[in-house]
């Protein structure tokens, strides 16, 4: 006889795959209101959370100190998302129905230079629009998306260009030149995934016809990909060629998140039905792995962006699942998951618990936001 | 044990480097002490004797280290946990126990506290002046704060001096590191990304009344000044700064470089610009004499070695040390890094502690490391200094005792340790690498916030936060935080 534990591949010990965040180092309080999205920096020092209270805030990292606090409105802030790159620093956060993208003056990597060239991202498309003798074509053709000043109030604060679209934004993700964004708007129907160009203030609506209720979506690093998760799938789309490539079929019943491995070939999905799953886009349409490790929703998936081996979700239940994936370039290997660390601390309030997380982008650190008002680092 | 081992007990009076012989019947004495029944009543019994021994007036506490170990159990269990056979000949030494400073004294701040330094007659920049008048009602407290002010106090925690507000030649961000240069003389920097030096005078009224006048500005980082070290001789100041870069630069504003004028607030976009150069003074603006590249990650800590003032150390969170020689600056600045050790954490926090050839870093994984600096050392870390619950961002030696070292923890403790001794580390703890392998020591003794007296302990040490340390011989532990309070630990009289 042989037994069956025997043929199971060995999987590493948690205390070998160190680091990983096992503590909670700072918390980050002040919000008056469920934190709904939070952002490290690109240089890795300054915290951005976005809070039903209305405000952003910008907080050094490592004490939980906070720099600025920016009052957008009366809505909730659902996201607040980095451009990529270090030569400029722009914040943009999703308020109701329109996108802000804030220049945080008070920030100290913000030099003469950096606010310079972030001034000039934000308002190319300015000149543009009045470069082509046209006012704005693009955004003609789309009425209800626009692209002006936010007024005195907020550009005083360095909130310097606002974008209106036609339904309440959910999820902004960049492209990782940090030309192009994408908004999703759960609500807005043929509008509810739109693709931006910031240099052009341009709007652009490519799947006007989507099947299912979008829900979130996110660009390949290097290819011309781009991926829009519905509730029950997650499609793949060429961007050149304007074509379907490939429909993952998760197997859960509502996606609430989704983040590409910066290889590009593995994509971790969450769902509200408790569930994360690992794709390995090589391999099937169907999950590679499915990990249930929270008994609520989890509502974000993040992979560590500077090549450490971890992921990290987030669920209402409170916690953080932390793991290691490590992804081997040969075809033949799979990649191996381990569950790591549980990070507890966020207080469930009103059923919610923890509601978005984000890695530092060197660091074996994540930050998660919390439903009961407050962000924690943990490292 | 008694055969074998009876002539070979030698004591060492280390602090005062006095070596004594034992005669027969008192080592007997000392035999029946180090085999008494209980902990407690060994060490009683040691102290006791080498009290005797040494005919002094006042009984001193000791502590006693066997083999390099510091002696917290009985003998028996001590050989026994050592693996140390009785055949073996044992090396004991006495040290004079530290003690948990009893008094203490709090500063309220109107804002968190991120750095603290001293002037006392015994402090660096009274030595580096030779200005022995510093008596009590003389010695100082620095203060730097998030609202952007530098403050000097005296050691009854009166307001002697307030640097300019912003718009008024102060710092447009939170101050991150405060120095004494000398008694008249202040250098502070700040997330504004600059460093500024300021003229401290005092009046010769009693009691003191004093000014902070801007002298000049510092210009030429990239991002926050988060840590600064000085040397009064040549006028040096090191910065460390979240660019990634250690700048170095001269106190003297006439042989200081002009300004990088693209760094100027008079070049900012920003309607700050307008804010800014509304009225307040002209501050004259230099730039650095060099910035040195190298480090991969935010530079975190700066250290002069106080043997080679032209040696520099500095650390980061890219997890290494590095060792600068300064005399390549400004001619050769690429030339002046000398080594790079890498441990397995991002590091915050550096101290030199040259009687060791260590350098002691504070990490975010909770721990202090002793770094052998030299590129050649067979091991990168000597010891691990286990205890604190957060991230290590200051440290600071003993200005008694060449072993003596204290740490300042966002975990709301300052924790002062002895690094003598040490046990081999458990396998699987927490161990990364290099810091798995070596010894692990424990700290002495620990000193709470006093502002969390009564209050339960909180996640992550919020509120008490701990973020600036000093250490000084006359004046004792001086330590600021997010509690808003400088907070000084001392000896009682
Ligand atoms: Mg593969």
């Amino acid at each position: 006889d042989i037994d069956p534990e025997s043929l199971l591949p060995k999987l590493p010990n948690p205390e070998e795959l160190r680091p990983y965040p096992t503590t909670c180092a700072a918390v980050f309080s002040g919000h008056e209101g469920r934190v709904r999205s939070i952002a490290v920096d690109p240089t890795g020092t300054i915290l951005a959370s976005g809070a039903d209270d209305g405000t952003v805030r910008l907080w050094e990292l490592l004490t939980g100190r906070q720099l600025q606090r920016i009052r957008i409105g009366d809505e909730p802030i659902n996201a607040v998302r980095w451009r990529p790159g270090r030569d400029a620093l722009i914040l943009a956060a999703a308020s109701g129905n329109e996108v802000y993208f804030v220049i945080p003056l008070t920030i100290p990597n913000m030099t003469p230079a950096v606010e310079s060239a972030s001034r000039t991202v934000l308002d190319m498309g300015f000149g543009h629009a009045t470069g082509k003798g046209d006012t704005n074509s693009a955004s003609q053709k789309i009425p209800g998306s626009t692209w002006s000043r936010p007024g005195s109030k907020l550009e005083e604060q360095g909130v310097l260009l606002k974008i209106v679209v036609r339904a309440t934004v959910k999820v902004i993700c960049f492209h990782r030149r940090g030309e192009y964004f994408a908004t999703v708007a759960p609500s807005g129907q043929s509008h509810a995934v739109a693709i931006h160009t910031l240099s052009q203030h341009r709007t652009q609506l490519p799947f006007r016809k989507l099947k299912g209720l979008p829900q979130t979506a996110t660009f390949h690093p290097s290819k011309p990909l781009f991926f829009v998760a519905t509730q029950r799938s997650v499609r793949i789309y060429d961007l050149s060629r304007q074509q379907l490539v490939k429909s993952l079929q998760p197997g859960a019943k509502w996606i609430s998140s989704i983040d590409l491995h910066p290889g590009g070939d593995n994509l971790i999905v969450g769902a509200y039905d408790k569930r994360m799953m690992w794709h390995d886009l090589e391999l099937s349409i169907h999950p590679y792995r499915t990990l249930r490790f929270h008994t609520k929703a989890v509502r974000a998936v993040k992979v560590h962006p500077g090549g450490l081996p971890l992921f990290v979700d987030a669920s209402d239940d409170g916690t953080c699942q932390v793991y290691h994936g490590r992804v081997v370039d040969d075809l033949m290997e799979n990649a191996t998951i381990v569950p790591l660390k549980t990070l507890r601390g966020h207080k469930v309030t009103s059923q919610l618990g923890v509601l978005d997380v984000d890695w530092h982008p060197r660091n074996p650190w994540c930050v998660t936001a919390g439903a009961d008002g407050t962000c924690r680092l943990w490292t | 044990i008694l055969e074998s081992s009876l002539a070979d007990i030698k004591f060492a009076w280390t602090e005062a480097g006095l070596r004594e012989e034992f005669e027969a019947e008192e080592v007997a004495d000392l035999i029946q002490a180090l085999f008494a029944e209980s902990a407690d009543l060994k060490r009683y019994a040691l102290s006791t004797l080498v009290n005797s021994l040494l005919e002094s007036e006042k009984p001193v506490p000791f502590e006693f280290l066997i083999n390099g170990q510091f002696l917290r159990t009985t003998l028996d269990e001590f050989l026994t946990a050592n693996g140390i056979s009785a055949e073996t000949t044992l090396s004991v030494e006495y040290v004079r126990a530290l003690l948990p400073p009893t008094q203490t004294a709090t500063f309220p701040h109107d804002d968190w506290v991120s750095s603290v330094d001293v002037l006392s007659a015994t402090s660096p920049a009274a030595r580096w002046t030779r200005d022995a008048h510093i008596d009590g009602s003389r010695q100082r407290i620095l203060s730097g704060s998030y609202d952007g002010l530098v403050r000097v106090w005296n050691t009854s925690s009166e307001l002697v001096a307030t640097s300019p507000s912003l718009g008024n030649g102060g710092h447009t961000g939170g101050v991150k590191s405060v120095k004494f240069l000398s008694p008249t003389k202040l250098v502070s920097a700040s997330l504004d990304r600059t460093i500024r030096i300021w003229s401290y005078k005092e009046s010769t009224t009693s009691p003191a009344t004093a000014t902070i006048d801007p002298a000049f500005e510092l210009y030429g980082h990239q991002s926050s000044v988060d840590s600064i070290a000085v040397h009064g001789p040549s006028g040096r100041i090191l910065s460390a700064s979240s660019d990634h870069t250690v700048g170095v630069w001269t106190a003297h504003k006439s042989s200081a470089p002009e300004a990088p004028t693209d760094l100027l607030p008079s070049s900012l976009p920003s309607s700050k610009r307008r804010k800014l150069s509304r009225a307040g003074p002209t501050v004259p603006q230099r730039g650095p004499l060099a910035l040195l590249a190298g480090h991969a990650a935010p530079v975190t800590g700066v250290a002069f070695s106080p043997t080679a003032p032209n040696v520099a150390y500095s650390v980061s969170q890219d997890h290494t040390l590095r060792t600068w020689d300064l005399l390549a600056v400004p001619d050769a600045p690429n030339t002046a890094e000398v080594s790079s050790r890498m441990v397995a954490h991002p590091l915050l926090s550096v101290c030199v502690m040259p009687g060791l050839s260590l350098v002691a870093a504070g990490t975010s994984a909770r721990s202090v490391v002793l770094i052998d600096p030299r590129e050649g050392a067979a091991r990168v870390v000597a010891k691990t200094l286990k205890g604190h619950a957060n991230s290590v961002v200051a440290l600071a030696q003993s200005p008694v005792s060449e072993y003596g070292l204290a740490s300042a923890s966002h975990d709301g403790e300052v924790r002062v340790w002895d690094v003598r001794g040490g046990s081999i580390a458990v396998q699987g703890g927490d161990s990364q690498g290099d810091e798995g392998k070596g010894l692990v020591v424990e700290s002495v003794f620990t000193l709470p916030r006093e502002s969390m007296k009564g209050k339960p302990r909180k996640v992550a040490g919020e509120g008490v936060k701990v973020l600036g340390m000093a250490w000084d011989r006359d004046i004792g532990i001086v330590s600021g935080g997010e509690d808003k309070m400088i907070q000084i630990n001392r000896e009682a009289e």
